[in-house]
């Protein structure tokens, strides 16, 4: 199918119910890997270092020096485990997800009856003076995220007593939020619908200021990001205000006569980056996933640069392999930003995990503000993952080229909004 | 991040070393991120007896997020180059960010406890 015919047969989204079956694959096997086999080796390992230390406790003979020993392997042993499996839980999740969008919506998508094309040639060129005209599927999508929030206090508790975490449960409880979800999907399944076969052609352009002769689109993900800067500088300014009153280690190592932390005992106020920021083992996911994003910001501008050089020629280098003609190039490019982010999200989990199993919970006003703008930025960065399943379906499908990048580039905007956020959420946070 | 002819330092980034502005934007995004995490992990400047302050951490961290924010707007997002309505646009929050950091972040650290009389009515529930 050229990416210069704009009539998609609906048989084509049986490719994104195959490619659901393999994220599901992938899911089952990582997690057969990582979260079983691996991580209950790890987690034997972990029970005899336990056990070793509080045989120690009871030893009579054993020095401190022992003990610290013991208690650090103890901890360590711990961390390891709860790495094997909170990522193999964590792939299984996601890919989970990722299966059931691609799969719902592709099979939606794939079920309706094709619509007639009388007129112009099979080969669409007469739609090219089509206007591509508003789209319903954003308010449906709107709507279902309403349902799905005004039904999530009670999704919750729940999900809570389903999970033997207390309370009782109805499975009403869970209507609300399910019928929102099924909407969101819909909707998003009629959005691919209607972007799918979008080869370029009549993109809307403001006709008044102050973004006349601008692609409407690209103005609205602008106006879009401005919105997200004050989402995450409310939680920014939360956290310096509520920072700025902690006596941390550093500031009372700081501070002078008179100052309200001088003579404070060091360790009153724990902070996420006093646990992360002196051990290079505890810093890693932090430090990978800053990498990770600035690489996926940079993949992502490569697929886009692929897509609008006209004479893009495949790499005569091993790259080759990855790069062998435009199409797949674009495509492996957005595999290639897929992965990262998803790995951001897998070490992102892991080291939520360490942190509360050495007592940094959501308990505290250190811990909630933490998990509260990491969770935060997280979501966005899955949010966004998700769209990039579908871009990745339709660089594999109808394909990416100079008229119809604008795709990439508009969600690029979104992507590298997320690394700009990360950017300063990571040292304010894990550093600091 | 659309496509622009390369003008300035991107012309001659292009023809001096052959490798696009986004390359080397990324190069340099990856060196300050490499040099943040190393400011903030050594307790003294590496091979000196010079100690990293907590001002120094302040500094390097607030110097390298201008410069690492600077890269990805002006370049991934290609701020450089878009008509300035999207900059105009970008920008249009910051004013917001900045009375909310100044606001709420900085000016108040007492918080409620400490506002002026004036928007502390005097009733019961809110001074107590």
């Amino acid at each position: 199918m050229s990416a210069h015919n704009n009539h998609v047969e609906n048989s084509t989204w049986m490719r994104a119910v195959m490619m659901a079956g393999v994220f599901l694959t992938i899911g089952i096997i990582a997690f057969a890997a990582l979260g079983v086999g691996v991580a209950n080796q790890k987690h034997e390992v972990y029970m005899d270092a336990k056990e070793e230390y509080y045989d120690a406790k009871e030893d009579p003979l054993a020095t401190q020096s022992d003990l610290d020993t013991l208690k650090q392997k103890y901890e360590k042993t711990h961390h390891s485990f709860l790495t094997y499996r909170v990522a193999g839980l964590t792939i299984l999740v996601m890919c989970f997800i990722y299966a059931s969008f691609l799969g719902i919506g592709g099979l939606f998508n794939a079920l309706q009856p094709d619509e007639e094309h009388g007129h112009g040639d099979d080969h669409g060129h007469d739609d090219h003076h089509e206007e591509h005209h508003g789209s319903s599927s954003p308010i449906i999508f709107s709507l279902g995220v309403l349902l799905f929030l005004m039904g999530f206090p009670s999704f919750v508790v729940a999900c809570k007593a389903l999970m033997s975490q207390g309370g009782t449960f109805a499975f009403s409880d869970f209507a609300l939020s399910f019928v929102g979800l099924t909407v969101i999907l819909f909707g998003i399944a009629n959005w691919w619908k209607e972007d799918l076969p979008f080869i370029g052609y009549g993109e809307q352009i403001a006709t008044s200021a102050p973004f006349e002769g601008e692609h409407i689109r690209k103005a609205g993900v602008w106006v879009f990001i401005m919105s997200e800067v004050m989402v995450f500088a409310t939680f920014f300014s939360s956290y310096l205000r509520v920072r700025t009153e902690w006596c941390t280690d550093w500031a009372i190592r700081a501070s002078e006569e008179g100052d309200s932390c001088y003579g404070v005992a060091e360790g009153t106020v724990v902070t996420a980056s006093d646990l992360l920021r002196y051990d290079w083992e505890k810093l890693m996911p932090g430090a990978i996933n800053t990498f990770a994003l600035i690489i996926s910001s940079y993949t992502i501008v490569l697929a886009l640069k692929i897509a609008k050089d006209k004479n893009w020629e495949a790499p005569t280098n091993f790259m080759r392999i990855f790069l062998p003609d435009k199409k797949k190039a674009i495509r492996n490019y957005l595999i290639a930003t897929l992965l990262l982010g998803s790995m951001f999200i897998v070490l992102k989990l892991v080291e939520w995990s360490h942190l509360v199993a050495e007592g940094f919970d959501v308990g505290s006003p250190q811990g909630s503000i933490f998990y509260v703008a990491t969770g935060a930025h997280g979501l966005h960065v899955f949010v966004g993952l998700l769209i990039m399943l579908y871009l990745i379906f339709k660089a594999d499908t109808v394909g990416y080229d100079e008229e119809n990048g604008q795709g990439i580039e508009y969600f690029g905007l979104y992507w590298h909004f997320v690394d700009l956020a990360w950017v300063v959420i990571f040292p304010a946070f894990y550093l600091y | 991040m659309g496509e622009h002819a390369a003008t300035g330092i991107e012309k001659w980034l292009l023809d001096k070393t052959g490798k696009d502005i986004y390359f080397w934007n990324f190069i340099v995004l990856m060196f300050f991120t490499l040099f943040e995490v190393g400011a903030v992990f050594f307790d003294e400047i590496p091979g000196t007896e010079i100690e990293v302050t907590r001002l120094m951490v302040w500094v390097i961290l607030i110097g390298v997020g201008i410069i690492k924010g600077y890269g990805i707007a002006a370049y991934f997002m290609h701020l450089r180059g878009d008509p300035s309505i999207y900059t105009r646009t970008a920008l249009f929050p910051v004013l917001f960010v900045l009375l909310m950091l100044w606001g709420i972040g900085l000016s108040n650290p007492e918080a409620v406890t400490e506002l002026p009389s004036w928007c502390t009515p005097d009733w019961d529930y809110a001074t107590r």
